[in-house]
């Protein structure tokens, strides 16, 4: 299965620019020193208003996966993957086929760019 | 002045299942009308409807004028997803006990089944714009309700060592009570063997972990329990209830698929029912895919946290066994109209009408709804006796 093109909006620009970079951005709280999902409005913690932008290591370990069964082509392998800073992120583990998948493994964030939409984040579990 | 209690008093069902070119509101008006003609009354009877509107959320305050009410005295649309039908049980109850209405109604219907489409393409969301960053799961495939439900599984299997196999003795028993219910779409038997043959859907979910998709209608009335001592059918009283919306963060510390809101709010019911969850005698649990029943079982405390799998796989929820649950079939084997399917087998169960599948002490009955992926929860306590002061 392919990777669906996403659009983006006003609010996710910051997000797009930067992972066409390599770059995964994340939501920061100063005044909590606390980190919150892309799409969070405040801080997942404290409710704090203050989120800016900031660079994730693009690093984690996989919470937990699904792998959906191709027709003709190996399964699609979905992770879910939680970053070093704490944010939990859906991507696509493109390096994996099911099988070899556990609970624990470490992840490297990468990025892919299907035809039409933006760059978005992927998750490489042998890179 | 002593507290004025409710009581569901009738049942109306449609035809369910592949059933197409009816509407909604049409599904609506039969199953209001059956329920109230179930429990003796007229539709003028009916001061109180709400109204659930599925999945396809196209039925809406206009079903009032579809059914020809007049003066309603509490009207509105419920939208809890599958924890919906016990939220309107107490939402009327709650009207019921302050005087504000009479006798509600409660009305869940929908037809997302289209012909000559698959089940899986009523709730796939297919051909939703993909924009911003909440677009991101789906993007990256995560776009059905059994691969988010999938995730949560997994979750738990690696946590706790849950197997398929024990997801599959789900599966088997709800089909062992379908196979006693004349109102059940599937009542072919299954074994282990045959859940484990069946297509992968979104792994560890099997197709036979996976419920229905039906189209029709259910409708409850509720009124106060005096009321319904006069009326058609016997009584079944509401003795508790609760609700738990855990509000997962995306975050390190979620319980995501480990603990869900059934913990708090089947304690919160429990409680409101001054009952000990050992005393309850049948579970109508929500159960969307098998692995719902099981973290539901666990976070009611029928079972240690961990030990969901092994207590299905001992047989104790089977005809027959230590805790018979589902005796419908549930939403896997009989017809799924969220959560109205564990209700309906609630009522009948209560009442004494199951047939080939009543289960003979009946005194207590928890009943669960589950929405969103484990996010929303509702528990009734129901009973055939009036509940003590």
């Amino acid at each position: 299965m392919t990777l669906t093109p996403v659009e983006r909006d006003e609010r996710s620009a910051p997000f797009f620019d930067a992972a066409a970079r390599g770059v995964l951005l994340l939501r920061y709280s100063p005044s909590s020193g606390m980190w919150s999902e892309p799409d969070a409005l405040v801080c997942g913690h404290t409710g704090a208003a203050d989120l800016e932008w900031r660079e994730s290591g693009g690093r984690g370990h996989l919470v937990s996966w699904t792998v959906l069964p191709g027709r003709d082509a190996p399964g699609t392998v979905i992770g879910l993957v939680e970053l070093a800073e704490g944010p939990w992120l859906t991507v696509r583990l493109t390096d994996a086929e099911g099988p070899e998948v556990a609970a624990g493994m470490p992840v490297r964030i990468g990025f892919a760019r299907p035809e039409g939409g933006e760059a978005m984040p992927v998750g490489l579990l042998h890179a | 002045m002593s507290a004025r209690r409710a009581a569901i008093a009738g049942l109306g069902m449609t035809e369910l299942g592949k059933v197409y070119g009816r509407t909604p509101a049409e599904f609506a008006l039969e199953a209001v009308s059956r329920a109230a003609a179930d429990a003796g009354l007229a539709p003028a009877d009916i001061d109180g409807l709400l109204v659930n509107p599925g999945i396809g959320n196209d039925t809406d305050l206009r079903l009032q004028a579809t059914l020809r009410l007049r003066d309603l005295r509490l009207l509105t649309t419920v939208q809890g997803f599958g924890s919906s039908a016990g939220q309107m049980v107490q939402i009327a109850a709650m009207a019921i006990e302050a005087g504000m209405a009479d006798v509600v109604a409660c009305v869940y219907a929908d037809a997302p089944l289209k012909q000559g489409a698959g089940s899986g393409a009523a709730y796939s969301g297919a051909g939703r714009a993909m924009r911003g960053l909440g677009s991101l799961p789906a993007a990256a495939g995560l776009k059905t309700a059994p691969a988010r439900y999938a995730m949560a599984a997994r979750r738990h299997m690696e946590t706790y060592g849950t197997t398929s196999e024990q997801l599959g003795a789900i599966a088997v028993a709800a089909r062992q009570w379908a196979a006693l219910n004349p109102l059940a779409q599937m009542r072919e038997p299954i074994t282990l063997e045959d859940h484990q043959s069946s297509r992968r859907i979104a792994d560890p979910l099997r197709l036979l972990d996976c419920c229905l998709v039906s189209n029709g209608a259910i409708a409850v009335i509720v009124t106060s329990a005096d009321r319904a001592a006069a009326l058609a059918q016997p009584p079944v009283h509401v003795w508790g209830w609760g609700q738990a919306h855990p509000g997962y963060p995306a975050h390190r510390g979620s319980d995501f698929g480990l603990v869900t809101g059934a913990a708090r709010s089947g304690a919160d019911a429990l409680k409101m029912a001054g009952v000990g969850v050992a005393e309850i005698d049948i579970r109508q649990i929500y159960d969307c895919f098998t692995f719902t029943t099981l973290i539901t079982l666990e976070d009611y405390g029928f079972c240690a946290k961990g030990e969901g799998g092994e207590f299905a796989a001992s047989g104790a929820l089977a005809p027959g066994g230590s805790h018979p649950t589902n005796t419908g079939g549930g939403q896997l084997s009989s017809y799924y109209m969220w959560g109205m399917t564990p209700l309906s087998e609630a009522v009948i169960q209560a009442r004494g009408q199951g047939g080939a599948r009543q289960v003979a002490k009946r005194d207590l009955i928890m009943v669960s709804g589950n929405g969103g992926v484990l996010d929303f929860h509702s528990t009734l306590i129901l009973s055939p006796h009036p509940k003590a002061r």
